[in-house]
């Protein structure tokens, strides 16, 4: 049979997702490679390494003692939460991820008041049951009951999802050998779901690590605040990033347990049939025992601090314009730092099947805190400033946005990339049999599919910018205050009275986020 | 017969090193539907995947209508061959419904050809009344009809089918499998069906591709496929077969079970390929002594020993009990004699 040899059958096609992918990858990498770039090529620094070694023992002790913290109370909450019945359980389910929407600042302003030497509650005990406190709020044993309140919550989620996750045959089959509740807890459960509370740690300790607002204020010398105190005393960019060096470091120490724990957890969900795990009644003293439990994660982490705070907000009138303004300045950065992040991440997504290592390079990116990616862009920043001079407001703003994009590229593209495994292979070749190009395929069909988890990943983006705060503080331009930034402003001037209001209205506008995602959460089920 | 719709000559595809696919050639026709066998492994998804455009070839041509589709170098895209597919799980957009699934092929015609299109299609496969809804509510029989229909919606001049019946069960999957027989011939493509189930690839096929290993071993129609299979390997794919040492004399196979003829063959050793239903119970034939029966339902499987070689028949009349001397022979047309050790 003749074959006719048509020479223009095989057009080579632009391959445009990988491209994409590439390019997201290179902005989440950016500020990283400023950051090395000014430590090892910079001018003298005034920084002592003696006190860079300082500053890292703190930072080690405080992310050790609030590592063990968060993974104790997640996980004792999520064992509680998601295997027994007690009263206020399916409250608690959602509820006990509520503190996500405090910031750690917040928390930190409202417990260093209340524990404060002067403050209500050591005066009413010196003068009521005659007797003060050995301890206050103020040290390295207040931040890490500080930033445990706030962010138990990871560890509490990562472990819920984990357990309601175990098939209930593997604890059938662990009580058919004997193994009372606890028993089951200890030997089966929890070394079943290791790979998670790995990844949930490693998160809380990241967030640990990135905190400044809190540790600043309870007079914790860490290297997040080494990082903005060189920047911002000695004005020195190569002081600041000679101090984020060792955090970029752990950034990537950190990534690898976590990405590891992941590894192992999809390996333990596929494994045996999955049934909902069978839910114990919890009668009684034992029942009144873990409402406690829970109610006091809940009280701690979030109704006495807001609530203190509240309290202490209402003595006084707010500046209302400037909190407003600050309010408007905060919003609009959310919004415009979740659109961009989320388009990012899509890219990211999208080319991820082609080009895996730019997701990997986006994720080193979430791991950094928020001060090193600010000094890394700082750095690089300034060859714009000299290009463009007098651009100084949109170019601060735009470089703020990018640096949230950079930072929390990765945590949006986590869902965005579960919610694209609705996409089998087949599906996108069905729709290159149909007539699409490979990009016209994944623009017909995982974009549509990924619609809701873009939403999602765009509400996450939305929190933690608004609870963002050392970025924001150097690289926001001149006079640019947002809420985090005025409530950080007001503390440091002592007037916490004042820094509740900001903080509240944080809280105010994450909350229907949090809350939103917290009954999504719940409400999901493997399998369906 | 027509020229083919679909030449595939030589064509190969090699995976680090070792072949998926070797030297394989095959012909669609329009109209005609093929059925490519083989167990799962031996390639023969490389291979639709290779006629899809989704790989590329490593050696060999594959052409539709005449026009070069692949050979080394030379990829045309998938979206560019008019060629369906079918796949195996049925790959249905979730967030699309049954009647945008079916019209997503149809983006660059006007909206109101597309809902003629669309209309016609839904009413061919019976799906009107499913036309707005999600395909995760619908059956796996459900499915497969919107699968094939939006398959044919661009009228491609190749249909390929990817194991199309294996997510279905039993008596579902003999329904299924009659009415998209119908369809699939309506729809006048040149269809390719491919399958590790013997059965349903003689039911279905008006032609029969047997593969194995990367390779095609036979091309031809079921009953030939099934009586005449090339090797013992082409026959053990179509179902059982027992393989008997035989003894080639003056244009006879002689075996412990009976004599078949091999004619124009060179005396010698040789092999005989019996089917299980090629035996008759005959007391003038082969002396045999029963050693086993099991019960199958439809038939008895009969063990049977002769000169100290073993077989299993099946009969369809309840056989003699174990242990019982009596006759057998061997029905020519269900058996094949090769040449050789």
């Amino acid at each position: 049979m003749a074959i006719t040899r048509l020479p223009g059958a095989a057009r080579r096609r632009v391959a445009v997702l990988p491209w994409l992918a590439a390019f997201a990858g290179l902005a989440a990498i950016l500020p990283l490679a400023g950051v090395v770039a000014a430590a090892l090529f910079g001018e003298t620094a005034d920084i002592a390494l003696r006190d860079i070694f300082r500053y890292a023992a703190t930072s080690a002790w405080l992310a050790l003692l609030v590592g063990l913290a968060t993974a104790f109370l997640g996980s004792l909450a999520a064992w509680l939460v998601v295997m027994h019945r007690f009263p206020g359980r399916d409250l608690f389910a959602w509820a006990l991820a509520l503190p996500l929407a405090v910031p750690a600042f917040a928390l930190a302003y409202a417990y260093a008041d209340l524990f404060d030497v002067a403050g209500p509650l050591r005066m009413w005990l010196r003068a009521g049951p005659g007797f003060d406190l050995p301890f206050g709020m103020r040290g390295l044993g207040g931040a890490v009951f500080v930033l445990s309140c706030a962010f138990y919550p990871y560890v509490y989620l990562a472990m819920r999802a984990a357990f309601l996750n175990q098939s209930v045959n593997v604890l059938e089959a662990a009580k058919m050998l004997g193994c009372d509740g606890w028993r089951a807890l200890y030997h089966v459960a929890l070394p079943m779901a290791r790979p998670a509370l790995a990844a949930g740690v490693a998160l809380a300790v990241m967030e640990t690590l990135a905190d400044y607002g809190a540790v600043q204020f309870l007079s914790v010398q860490t290297l997040t605040t080494g990082v903005v105190r060189a920047w911002s005393v000695y004005g020195s960019t190569v002081s600041a990033a000679r101090f984020a060096l060792p955090l970029l470091a752990v950034a990537a120490l950190l990534l690898w347990i976590e990405r590891r724990g992941r590894k192992g957890r999809t390996h333990e969900a596929g494994n045996a049939r999955w049934r909902a795990v069978q839910v114990k009644p919890l009668a009684g003293a034992r029942g009144l025992a873990a409402t406690g439990f829970c109610l006091l994660l809940l009280v701690a982490g979030l109704l006495l601090p807001v609530g203190w705070l509240l309290v202490t907000g209402l003595n006084t009138s707010p500046d209302w314009p400037r909190l407003l303004l600050a309010a408007s300045h905060s919003l609009g950065l959310g919004i415009a730092g979740a659109l961009v992040t989320v388009a990012l991440a899509t890219m990211l997504a999208l080319g991820t099947r082609r080009l895996p290592m730019a997701a990997r390079i986006a994720s080193l990116g979430y791991a950094t805190p928020g001060a090193v990616m600010a000094i890394g862009l700082l750095a690089s920043a300034g060859i714009v400033w000299n290009l463009l001079p007098g651009s100084g407001y949109v170019i601060g703003i735009m470089l703020l946005v990018y640096a949230y994009a950079a930072r929390l590229m990765a945590a949006a593209l986590e869902p965005i990339d579960a919610g694209l495994t609705r996409v089998t292979p087949s599906m996108l070749h069905a729709a290159r049999m149909l007539g699409r190009t490979e990009t016209g395929g994944a623009l017909a069909v995982e974009l549509p599919v990924a619609r809701g988890a873009m939403f999602t990943a765009g509400l996450i983006v939305f929190i933690d910018v608004l609870k963002e705060l050392p970025a924001t503080l150097i690289l926001r331009p001149f006079n640019f205050d947002t809420l985090a930034v005025s409530a950080n402003n007001y503390a440091l001037d002592e007037r916490l009275e004042q820094a509740g209001a900001p903080s509240i209205l944080i809280i105010l506008l994450a909350l229907p986020a949090v809350i939103w995602l917290t009954r999504k959460i719940a409400l999901s089920r493997p399998g369906s | 017969m027509s020229s083919a719709t679909l030449a595939a000559r030589g064509v190969s595809r090699f995976y680090a090193g070792r072949h998926a696919v070797a030297e394989a050639s095959l012909d669609l026709r329009a109209g005609r539907i093929a059925c490519l066998l083989g167990p799962s492994g031996c390639g023969k998804s490389t291979l639709l995947r290779l006629i899809a455009g989704l790989e590329p070839v490593d050696a060999g041509e594959i052409s539709i209508g005449g026009v070069l589709m692949s050979a080394p170098g030379v990829v045309t895209p998938p979206e560019a061959r008019g060629v369906g597919l079918v796949f195996q799980d049925f790959a249905l957009f979730p967030h699309l419904s049954v009647a945008d699934n079916i019209g997503f092929g149809l983006k660059t015609l006007p909206a109101e050809q597309r809902r003629e299109r669309v209309a016609a299609l839904l009413a061919r496969f019976h799906l009107e009344a499913l036309a707005g809804a999600w395909p995760h509510t619908l059956s796996g029989g459900e499915q497969q009809r919107v699968a094939i229909a939006r398959a044919l919606v661009r009228a491609p001049s190749v249909l390929l089918l990817d194991e199309p019946f294996s997510g279905l069960d039993g008596q579902l999957r003999a329904a299924v499998r009659t009415s998209a027989l119908t369809d699939l011939r309506a729809a006048g493509a040149a269809v390719l069906i491919v399958t590790h189930d013997p059965q349903e690839a003689l039911l279905m096929a008006d032609d029969l591709v047997l593969m194995s290993a990367g390779r095609i071993l036979q091309t031809g129609r079921p009953q030939d496929c099934y009586l005449r299979p090339v090797s013992l390997a082409a026959a053990r794919l179509l179902g059982e077969a027992e393989d008997l040492p035989a003894r080639i004399e003056n244009g006879v196979a002689h075996t412990a079970f009976g004599a078949v003829p091999a004619p124009g063959m060179a005396d010698g050793a040789g092999r005989v390929m019996v089917r299980p239903e090629a035996l008759g119970f005959d007391p003038s034939g082969a002396p045999v002594e029963i050693v086993d029966i099991a019960f199958g339902g439809s038939f008895h499987s009969v063990t049977l020993s002769s000169q100290g070689v073993i077989m299993t028949a099946r009969t369809v009349a309840p056989p003699p009990p174990v242990g019982t001397r009596t006759g057998v022979s061997l029905d020519p047309m269900r058996t094949a004699v090769y040449q050789g050790e």
